[in-house]
């Protein structure tokens, strides 16, 4: 079927033209949003096409390799502008197109009215095609485009409404979206800084052997630099794999919004919802733990980096999910637990378990747009209203938004037997049996009560109790806004059996690619998930009774939440998010702008202008005073130095050759 | 003559200055003649450039395409012009700008706009002079000539502080150059004592020092080096001799006309390549940490300072200086990435930088202001120029797929790899790229984002002749984004040739 190779062009392609077709063609939203709809759709059927013909291929040898043109040829820096589709390349395709169609078709009920749907419709279709390049880059370099693009598509979404002064719960959208730039742009920089020094040592930056540009492929000469280190002169030095890592992380931190610098995404809930549901489910934030997988030889053979990922990966899995439970803003609470989970799967990347790691990278994709898409429901039918405090007993006027809702929260819960019970706990029992590190596995275990306590907690709150606020209007969705909700909500009930104990379909299909030896079940894994699930359902439990039964009257719009009474300065951090945001605009952003007044005024003005350029001014023109027969006039003093000059000039070539 | 009987290269000089002088001679009330004649000569020369790179023989490393009459045989001075990979590309910049910054000159009206129009294309036939001399002297006379026409637009059509500008930028320049011509001397002098041929022509002097005909004693070398890079640095200007830069850019006239024109005035960085790197490659190598810190330094400290400016086109001045720095950084890495680099972002830096002054131009006339703070919000009602001028910030913050990144990251690359530099200079000066991204965002988040401002009527989109000049600047910033390599191809003979040079001097240290 080698014949059909062309199609992986298609993938990323059809969504660009998308874009570019909606943008300068499509007047009005209907026609706006049926172009981008078609195309993200028709992308996805050639991601299926492409799959069936890796289907085809012996497994060894999966995969589709094309080179357009070479992008920079530079003496021995060669840069191909080239596509890779294997089999890890197909698993993030089929969810980036899949899901990012269903949220196309939300999309199309949940934007009606708004003043500019051309806008909306092709930076969507424009955010899946920079992140179908970024998975299907066959070098690191094409990677970093589809890796920025994705920063920009985030930076126009999120600034959708950039006119509006702010949007709830107080963010101010032109903000957001510039302060998402600039903070992913500091993990950018770092992963440049990886990109050098893979090429300076490795001499290549394509994954893999590339016959038609003639360079050779990083990834499986990387273990031969395991023991070389790079001196950092007074600084010591450090493995060259190690730094390459570290580097990479601080990369993955940015996109994938891991501690430290995962302050963009809660602010990045300013876009409209389907824009959150696609930066956190399908596009953007996954990236970071793609890059990782796609380096898993890199990692591998990098000990102390893995262990760094692990550990960020874990410390964000418990911090966040600890803020997601104190939020009162509904999409709040779905941010902070992206950022958690993104935990989990950095934590199981770090630790070698990628295919565990991309198996809740699935699954997370399915919930999280369910839950994200079922918000946007709940934002419609309330009329904007995103604040928990003002809700409260919907259940009765949204069944069916309430019904997708459960699915959701109790899938990301890790309940049995929802999609997200088998891949966390798969995370969970590799970093016990396999990777025998408690530590971690009782960091993830806490993180997982806390998740499943935050989201018995925003049930409670927005479907339990009594209504706080009347909301008789409210309805539950229709037509193209109803039907994605249902089919993301079957797939977070029963995306489990991708990769079931013993099944293994998504570990075997990987494998060919990430050479993971199969995980061995035993009945302590058995064990081990069945606590797990108790003290996840417990937690849940705990976090509902709370919410819905004994605090219930206490929750007043615009007070705070009376856990607070108890837990009083935790509570408090958890809910500004650990305070990293004051800590950075104290210690960075104010100190950044005052010094740069400073050194404009006084350096630069003062020190430099008034000094250099004045002194060297006043000489000079104090020296040629003395020469010049010339009156006043600036342009004219300038042509008499200038003949001044020549003249010099002149004498002074008449007196060698003369000599 | 030359390879293909026709002075071409001679051409893309003349036709220039003779349109200058046909749009002098056109009466006053002709104004539509005079702009044909100027508009002409300008595509002239942009045809002319074109011919150049069809006929370029792109496997070849030295000058094509000469063309030499003797001028004054005595002395070995002549008028020899030619081009090579390193100048090419600079041609083409300055003859694509020229066009634009015409309309640019008509969109802003105005007073005296024939003799504007004039000093315009003389500006533009004086940089194409320097790009494609190839005699010292030649180079000499035609890097002066650009400062007369720069120096009269900034002091007549200029903002408040336009005298001292004008000033400051004439003196600050001149001072430099003299030093230059000293150094241009110096070479003459030790290369006629040494063979007994006299002579300026740079072929001849660049052959001799590498065939070792020549053999500079280390000092020599080394005093000739810094005669000819502190006339460069000035005019780049590398930090600290910027302040010229960012006085002349905020008193040039709002409508961005000279700053475009302005944009091609990377002879320095030209100059650097011609003369330091290609001449001396042992005192470039040795000088070259010294200069990398300077160059760095300018990256952060031009990016620093924009941050906090409110007036854009100060925003704009400072971003150069950082974008130099940069490309000094690249010439300084001595190797073929870093060179390649370092041309390709001078071009994308001139379009990029230069649309933008183009559109704080256009909005400054809609306004009357070039305050961040005086809007705000006007995406919506100037969607457009909104999305041009993101399209110009990203590709001048290095986004892949524009034109900006190509150059950036190979500078990087480089002058990370290069063994006079290293990765030290380079994760230094890759904070860069997030300051890029803060304060050319800032601006365009403060001027295009927000809420409207309540006061005045809702402001006018680019009109025809504005989405034009713009639309001209966004083909070459999508193409060298997507395909660098139409360029770096043609580079690649002269820059490799350069940088064996410069490997075998350093081997043999």
């Amino acid at each position: 079927m080698s014949d059909l190779r062309w199609v992986i062009w298609l993938i990323p392609t059809l969504p660009l033209l998308g874009a570019v077709a909606t943008l300068l063609l499509a007047r009005g939203e209907r026609a706006a949003g049926m172009i981008a709809t078609a195309a993200a759709g028709l992308s996805f059927v050639a991601t299926l096409v492409a799959v069936w013909v890796l289907q085809t291929m012996p497994a060894e040898a999966a995969r589709i390799e094309s080179v357009a043109w070479t992008w920079i040829d530079v003496a021995s820096f060669r840069v191909s502008f080239g596509l890779l589709f294997d089999r890890l390349t197909a698993v993030m395709a089929l969810l980036i197109t899949g899901v990012g169609s269903l949220i196309h078709v939300y999309s199309l009920g949940y934007m009606r009215g708004d003043s500019r749907p051309e806008r909306f419709f092709a930076y969507l279709n424009l955010f899946v095609a920079a992140m179908l390049l970024l998975v299907m880059a066959d070098n690191l370099v094409l990677l970093f485009l589809g890796w920025e693009g994705v920063g920009l598509c985030s930076f126009l979404l999120i600034g959708h409404y950039f006119d509006r002064r702010s949007v709830p719960p107080g963010i101010v959208p032109a903000e957001a979206a510039t302060k998402a730039f600039v903070v992913n742009r500091i993990g950018d920089a770092a992963f440049l800084l990886a990109i050098m020094l893979i090429f300076s040592r490795l001499g290549s930056v394509s994954f893999l052997p590339n016959a038609t540009l003639g360079t050779p492929g990083y990834l499986e000469r990387a273990a031969e630099l395991a023991f070389v280190d790079v001196q950092l002169g007074p600084l010591g030095s450090i493995g060259v794999l190690t730094a390459i890592g570290l580097l990479m992380l601080i990369g993955v931190c940015g996109k994938s919004a891991q501690l430290p610098l995962s302050t963009w995404l809660p602010d990045a809930m300013a876009g409209p919802t389907p824009v959150s549901a696609l930066i956190h489910a399908a596009t953007m934030v996954t990236a970071g733990v793609y890059l990782i997988v796609r380096n898993h030889g890199v990692f591998s053979a990098a000990p102390t980096a893995a262990s760094w990922v692990v550990g960020v990966g874990a410390v964000t899995a418990l911090l966040a999910a600890l803020s997601a439970a104190t939020q009162f803003d509904l999409k709040r609470v779905l941010a902070y637990s992206t950022i958690s989970q993104l935990g989990y799967m950095v934590a199981a990347v770090g630790m070698g378990a990628y295919a565990a790691g991309m198996f809740h990278l699935l699954t997370h994709g399915l919930f999280k747009a369910l839950l994200f898409l079922a918000a946007g429901a709940l934002i419609h039918a309330l009329h904007d209203v995103q604040d928990m405090r003002r809700m409260g007993g919907l259940r009765q006027h949204l069944p069916f938004t309430f019904r997708v809702y459960l699915v959701g929260a109790l899938a990301l819960a890790g309940i049995f037997p929802l999609a997200g019970f088998w891949s966390k706990d798969e995370i969970i029992a590799h970093a016990w049996f396999t990777a025998q590190n408690p530590a971690i596995a009782l960091i993830l275990i806490a993180s997982a009560a806390v998740t499943a306590f935050y989201m018995g907690r925003q049930v409670a709150l927005i479907f339990y109790g009594q209504p706080r606020e009347a909301h008789a209007a409210a309805h539950d969705p229709h037509g193209s806004m109803r039907w994605p909700l249902v089919v993301l909500a079957v797939g977070a009930a029963i995306g489990g059996v991708l990769n079931l104990p013993g099944v293994h379909w998504l570990s075997s299909w990987l494998e060919p690619t990430l050479a993971e030896p199969e995980a061995v079940y035993s009945v302590g894994k058995a064990v081990m998930a069945v606590i797990v699930t108790a003290i996840a359902v417990g937690g849940g439990y705990l976090g509902w009774w709370l919410y819905a039964r004994v605090v219930d009257g206490n929750i007043v719009p615009g007070k705070t939440d009376p856990a607070l009474y108890y837990l009083g300065d935790i509570w408090r951090g958890a809910e500004l998010g650990w305070g990293l945001d004051w800590l950075y605009d104290r210690a960075i952003v104010r100190p950044y702008r005052q010094c740069s007044a400073f050194l404009g005024r006084v350096v630069d003005g003062e020190a430099l202008d008034g000094l250099l350029v004045g002194g060297t001014g006043r000489t000079f023109v104090a020296l040629a005073r003395g020469v010049r027969a010339v009156q006043s006039g600036h342009a004219r003093r300038g042509l008499a130095v200038f003949l001044l000059g020549v003249v010099v000039l002149l004498a002074a070539l008449l007196a060698m050759t003369m000599r | 003559m030359n390879q293909i009987g026709f002075p071409l290269v001679s051409l893309a000089i003349a036709l220039p200055a003779l349109g200058a002088l046909l749009v002098w001679l056109t009466p006053a009330s002709q104004t539509r003649v005079a702009r044909g004649f100027a508009m002409l000569s300008a595509l002239g020369a942009l045809a002319t450039a074109v011919a150049l790179v069809a006929r370029f023989d792109a496997s070849q490393a030295g000058y094509q395409l000469v063309d030499s009459v003797a001028w004054v045989a005595a002395w070995g001075l002549s008028y020899t012009v030619s081009v090579d990979g390193i100048s090419l590309w600079l041609v083409v910049l300055t003859t694509l700008l020229t066009p634009v910054s015409l309309m640019a000159s008509w969109n802003a009206g105005g007073a005296h706009p024939r003799l504007q129009q004039a000093l315009l294309l003389l500006l533009a036939g004086a940089m194409t002079g320097v790009f494609v001399a190839q005699d010292m002297l030649l180079f000499y006379v035609f890097f002066e000539l650009t400062l007369v026409p720069t120096a009269l637009l900034i002091g007549i059509w200029g903002g408040d502080d336009r005298r001292r500008a004008a000033q400051t930028f004439l003196v600050y320049t001149f001072a430099g150059s003299v030093v230059m011509l000293v150094g241009i001397v110096g070479l003459y002098q030790a290369h006629g004592v040494q063979t007994g041929i006299y002579t300026f022509d740079l072929a001849t002097v660049l052959a001799s020092l590498q065939l070792g005909a020549v053999q500079l004693p280390l000092e020599t070398e080394r005093m000739l080096f810094a005669a000819f890079l502190i006339a460069f640095a000035v005019k780049l200007p590398l930090w600290p001799f910027h302040s010229w830069l960012t006085t002349a850019h905020t008193a040039a006239p709002s409508s961005g006309v000279v700053d475009i024109a302005g944009m091609v005035i990377k002879i320095g960085a030209y100059g650097l390549i011609r003369f330091n790197v290609q001449l001396f490659p042992q005192a470039a190598a040795w000088a070259a940490p010294a200069i990398g810190v300077l160059a760095v330094i300018g990256v952060l400290y031009g990016g620093w300072i924009a941050f906090g400016q409110r007036d854009m086109k100060r925003i704009l001045a400072f971003a150069t200086v950082s974008h130099l720095g940069l490309i000094v950084l690249g010439i300084f890495a001595l190797n073929p990435q870093g060179l390649s680099g370092a041309l390709l972002q001078m071009i994308s830096s001139g379009i990029t930088t230069g649309a933008l002054f183009l559109i704080v131009g256009m909005l400054a006339a809609r306004r009357d202001s070039r305050d961040v703070q005086h809007f705000g919000g006007i995406w919506g009602q100037a969607p457009f120029l909104g999305s041009i001028a993101l399209v110009m910030v990203l590709a001048s913050i290095g986004l892949p797929g524009l034109s900006g990144f190509i150059g950036e990251f190979t500078i990087m690359l480089g002058a990370w790899i290069s063994p006079v530099l290293g990765w030290t200079y380079v994760s230094i000066a890759v904070i860069g790229v997030v300051l890029a991204a803060a304060y050319l965002l800032r601006m365009f988040r403060l001027v295009f984002m927000g809420p409207p401002r309540e006061a005045g009527a809702p402001l006018r989109d680019a009109n025809t002749l504005e989405s034009l000049m713009l639309g001209v600047l966004l083909v070459p910033t999508l193409v060298i984004g997507l395909y660098p390599n139409a360029l770096l191809l043609m580079m690649e003979p002269s820059v490799q040739q350069i940088a064996q040079q410069i490997g075998q001097t350093l081997a043999s240290r």
